[in-house]
């Protein structure tokens, strides 16, 4: 059997993460330096408390106590840079960029020994290729090279853990599974959003309707396992725990994002923009509009004209609607919970590695396409388990693959620099030729033998169109940019050229979901575990 | 205890028989329809080997060539020549000079204008492409060339203009040149596909190349592109096109006159007429005077050209400039030169002691062509003849640069399409050449880029391989990476002694030279082989 390695993987990336170290990074970068300063020089007990610097410890105590150890390595070069100081805002020169660069980079291991574990789990030939495959894809994934190595974050250690975590729930190991996802948690709160599947699918390991069962051994094994990591993490803090969670939830950030993320916000966001001119320029539109929502429509678009300019102009805060009624937390957090709900019945019943990996698939749709103040990275939550499930068959292909170039190329306007522009739009287009190929190399011809209709192969020539359509879209973005600081007229359309980008992602996204729940509902063969998941 | 949920799994047939279909996917089972590769254990091919179906080799390549144009940016996020070193920076400085000149000065006056300041000295094709270039960056920003305001600018705008100018340049001609290059000459020698793929891999990711024109800045891309566009028309037989060519190519870079002396050898030992000795003078001397036609409509024509030849050809400069592995720098150490021998002489000295080192290995090759005509003798000749060629005048001739190694390190890897089985020593004297460039990508602040892409380059092959079957090999690949180390922990760790200052630069340049030299011998017993 062919020994598939990811450590020649690891290798042939590296080059590239390190001459990546001298180019653009962004705030984040001064946030981790902050928190490793933090738990460095003060005592536990402050490190919730202290806000010099605006980029205050918000992440939970798993983190804080990995910022800490980073902390203890620090050289004396770095620490003489400035990179262990509290001040407003960091001080730092090359040695502590090397430094936190290479922290991501090492930390990144973890990422290649999980997805190594998971392929040498596999039981078959063929599932091992697959997971191979799987695997690459995740370890070399353009979004982790954007979001860690340019702009600056861990994601791939913590998606490590994520993956850990799938790997056991694979081979059965339970309270493996629950530890790994327990310290995820610990790591990182935004991975809550994915907490209710794995919650449904590990509840009904232990309980059963057919037969009916109720091992309760396992369930405190599982229950006091996920107690033990949560105490670990929070018992230090337990005088503090109220303002721990003040830092952890803050409700107090918009809807959007400074750039929407392409979610069903960025389309009602966009469709009001577009009810505006309507309104602005369509006598006809006006008169329906106005008998049907009544005419406080012009006081709102004048009273509210400086809210509204700050959303057009894209700041982080409140975004006001004109004509659409404005969404509320509550409004958002009930459909990201129905849809959630809704995804757990069928795991519930039958409650299956690839059901569960699904589940949390749709759980990561969600609170990505309905949450509160998304950003366009947390697209990662929603493409990870996808990855892990995208092989079992051609049919799964078609949404993720409409999902994962939809979602990386949303990424771009995360990286603004034009030195950068050629690696994060080369890289990602060699990952969609190398992935395009091999999955579906790997992935077996759909169960169904029933001949295509003809509206699924127009439905797969309009995803074709789609995914080609992202070239003019970048092409179109980039000409924007480079004229913008020649006509002063393009710099006002800023916004505009962001908002294309995300509207036109947001409806890559949502129809990857619309196809991934047409699947995940309708197509119950495609959810039973076979040798190798 | 709970166990999984035990459904039987549905194993239908058409399950089956994907796996099957599978199995016959798989890149084991797949090799069988083709010759197995020679490079198949280096991690570059286990990478590569999921493209070996023939309908997938051309994803291959075309991830092979957006991958190192990746590298190449992501190289360009360092430093260049002169970053910050006012008030004459460096060859970044000279090379944007150049676009800013040739776009605001009428053409009589692009060799006349301010000389001491970066004047233009580079044959007419670089200030058509600067002039290209320059038009192309002053429609986006004109603050980017500005005439004399843009004096040593360095904003991010025309930092990227340039970078991404350098890569353009290389994608035109160089990468092409490259991959058609590969192609004919492994056909010929019956190279396995995935080998010219993995063959192409190295090509591009050569340090050395990326370094200086993505790293220390320049257009070298373009000037060996345009030879490589040159080798490809002599592979085809094709002497007029070549000719064209190679005109254009000794009119980017003077340093194309490396090769000058083995084209013409090739040239000669392939005619069959006079007629085509005739149309291949003709073309020469046409295309010369195309290229050189704007300048004769021009103001003063006469004194244009003349300035243009005094320009290019600079005999008032040292026998070499900065430290650098060829002859004389290396047996200065030994024997003064410069207090022994007026300019003068120097130049005459050089001349034939370049002429001495061409000549053997020219005429060998002119009787080895005359007397064997196959397509495989034709085509090694090309390759070796260039290679060696190079070397001779990098060793011997005057005013070198250590950039120049570049002209012998690109036909010198080409040895790799004719047989990959020479990867180790392909491989050993591309870290040679590099190497040998360390002292000036150290100025340019590029030392993480330099151990990087080295550390790419050897990687993807294997390398460095010290297997190789004989002996004598064997110790003077040990011999010299020892040596390269040695040098890397010295400079790294010590201070140069205080009465020799450049002590460490001058084993560089030690260690540099032998390498070069074995291979120049070697290639010469190449060469008697055919």
């Amino acid at each position: 059997m062919a020994q598939y390695s990811l450590f020649n993987v690891w290798a042939v990336s590296l080059p590239l993460k390190l001459l990546l170290m001298g180019g653009y990074h962004s705030t984040d970068f001064d946030v981790h330096r902050n928190w490793m300063a933090i738990t460095k020089n003060l005592p536990i007990a402050k490190w919730y408390f202290e806000d010099t610097n605006q980029w205050t410890l918000d992440y939970p105590p798993f983190f804080a106590y990995f910022e800490w150890v980073l902390a203890q390595l620090v050289p004396p070069v770095v620490k003489n840079d400035g990179a262990l100081d509290i001040v407003a805002t960091g001080n730092y020169g090359w040695p502590t960029v090397v430094f936190q660069r290479l922290t991501v980079i090492a930390s990144e291991i973890f990422l290649f020994y999980a997805l190594q574990t998971y392929i040498n789990t596999s039981k078959t030939a063929a599932g091992k290729r697959r997971a191979y495959v799987v695997a690459c894809s995740l370890a070399l994934s353009p979004a982790l090279l954007i979001c860690d190595h340019i702009h600056f974050q861990y994601n791939g250690m913590l998606f490590g853990i994520l993956t850990m975590c799938l790997a056991r729930a694979r081979s059965h190991r339970y309270v493996s599974s629950a530890f790994w996802f327990a310290t995820l948690l610990c790591f990182k709160h935004i991975y809550l959003y994915l907490a209710p599947s794995i919650f449904v699918w590990l509840l009904f390991q232990c309980i059963g309707f057919k037969p009916v069962k109720f091992d309760w051994q396992l369930l405190t094994k599982i229950g006091l396992t996920v107690i033990a990591v949560f105490a670990v993490a929070f018992a230090p803090f337990a005088r503090q725990l109220p303002q721990l969670l003040t830092r952890l939830f803050p409700f107090s950030r918009g809807l959007t994002h400074a750039y929407w993320a392409p979610n069903v916000w960025a389309l009602y966001s966009f469709a009001d923009r577009v009810l505006i001119q309507m309104y602005r320029h369509l006598p006809g539109v006006r008169l329906a509009l106005d008998r049907y929502l009544g005419a406080d429509i012009t006081t709102k678009l004048s009273a509210g004209s400086e809210l509204l300019a700050s959303a057009t102009r894209g700041l982080v805060g409140d975004v006001a609607f004109a004509i659409l009624p404005t969404v509320t937390p509550a409004v958002t957090f009930g459909l990201t919970l129905f849809y959630m709900v809704l995804a757990l019945i069928p795991l519930a019943m039958n409650p299956t590695y690839s059901r569960f990996v699904g589940a949390m698939t749709l759980c990561g749709y969600a609170s990505f396409l309905f949450g509160w103040h998304v950003h366009e990275k947390a697209v990662l939550v929603v493409v990870w388990p996808f990855t892990f499930i995208a092989a079992r068959d051609r049919s799964l292909l078609k949404p993720f693959s409409l999902l994962v170039s939809a979602g990386f190329v949303s990424l771009f306007p995360l990286i603004f620099t034009p030195m950068e522009w050629g690696v994060k739009v080369g890289y990602t287009v060699v990952w969609l030729m190398v992935f395009f190929v091999n999955f579906s190399k790997v992935t077996p011809v759909p169960r169904s033998t029933t001949p295509k209709s003809t509206g699924g192969v127009i439905l797969d020539r309009v995803v074709q169109w789609y995914v080609l359509g992202l070239v003019p879209l970048v092409v179109v973005v980039t000409v924007l940019e480079v004229l913008e600081t020649k006509y002063a007229v393009l710099q006002r359309l800023e916004f505009a050229k962001l908002m294309l980008t995300s509207v036109y992602c947001a409806v890559g996204v949502v129809g990857s979901w619309i196809g991934f729940n047409a699947l995940y509902f309708g197509r119950d063969d495609l959810w039973n575990d076979d040798d190798d998941a | 205890m709970a166990r999984p949920n035990t459904k039987t799994t549905r194993r239908s047939a058409a399950d089956t028989k994907t796996e099957v279909k599978n199995h016959l996917d798989t890149p084991e089972k797949d090799a069988i329809d083709h010759p197995k590769p020679v490079l198949w254990y280096t991690p570059a091919f286990e990478l590569l080997q999921y493209f070996q179906r023939a309908a997938d080799q051309w994803t291959a390549r075309y991830v092979v060539v957006i991958t190192a144009l990746v590298i190449r940016i992501a190289v360009g996020l360092g430093g260049w020549s002169g970053k910050g070193v006012a008030p004459m920076y460096g060859d970044f400085e000279a090379q944007r000079h150049w676009l800013e000149l040739t776009t605001h000065l009428p053409i009589h006056q692009w060799y006349f204008y301010d000389l001491p300041y970066w004047g233009l000295d580079y044959p007419p094709l670089t200030a058509f492409h600067s002039w290209v270039l320059g038009k192309i960056g002053g429609a986006i920003d004109s603050s980017w060339f500005a005439l004399d305001e843009s004096r040593g600018i360095e904003t991010i705008g025309v930092q990227t203009f340039m970078r991404y100018s350098s890569l353009v340049s290389e994608m035109v001609l160089y990468i092409p040149g490259i991959l058609s290059a590969v192609n004919l000459i492994a056909k010929t020698f019956k190279v396995s596909r995935m080998d010219q793929i993995v063959v192409v891999l190295i090509m591009l990711s050569q340090p050395s190349l990326v370094l200086i024109d993505h790293g220390h800045f320049q257009y070298n891309s373009v000037m060996l592109g345009l030879f490589l566009c040159s080798v490809v028309e002599l592979i085809k037989r094709r002497l007029v096109v070549a000719s064209v060519w190679f005109v254009c190519c000794l009119n980017f870079k003077q340093m194309g006159l490396y090769y000058s002396p083995f084209i013409f050898t090739y040239i000669l030992s392939q005619l069959e007429s006079v007629t085509q000795l005739v149309m291949v003078g003709a073309t020469v001397i046409g295309t010369q005077a195309v290229i050189l036609t704007p300048f004769l409509l021009g103001e003063q024509p006469l004194a244009t050209l003349t300035q243009i030849v005094v320009r290019v050809f600079p005999f008032a400069r040292g026998l070499f400039e900065d430290k650098v592995a060829n002859f004389w720098c290396v047996s200065n150490v030994v024997i003064k030169y410069k207090t022994m021998f007026t300019a003068a002489d120097l130049s005459k000295l050089a001349l034939l002691a370049t002429l001495a080192s061409i000549i053997p290995i020219n005429a060998l090759l002119f009787y080895k062509l005359k007397s064997k005509r196959d397509q495989q003798t034709r085509i090694a000749a090309i390759v070796i003849g260039f290679t060696t060629t190079a070397l001779g005048f990098f060793f011997f001739s005057y005013q070198v640069h250590e950039k120049s190694i570049l002209l012998a390190l690109i036909p010198a890897t080409l040895l790799l399409a004719i047989d990959p089985a020479l990867i180790d020593i392909v491989q050993w004297i591309n870290n040679v050449g590099c190497f040998s460039m360390y002292p000036l990508l150290k100025r340019d602040e590029l030392v993480l880029q330099y151990w990087v892409t080295v550390f790419m380059a050897n990687w993807f092959v294997g390398a460095p391989r010290l297997n190789h079957h004989s002996w004598l090999w064997r110790l003077i690949m040990v011999g010299s990476y020892l040596a390269m180390i040695g040098y890397h922990v010295a400079d790294a760790t010590m201070a140069p002694p205080q009465q020799w200052p450049d002590l460490w630069v001058i084993i560089n340049c030690g260690v540099a030279f032998a390498g070069f030299a074995v291979f120049y011998g070697w290639l010469h017993y190449r060469a008697l082989q055919l």
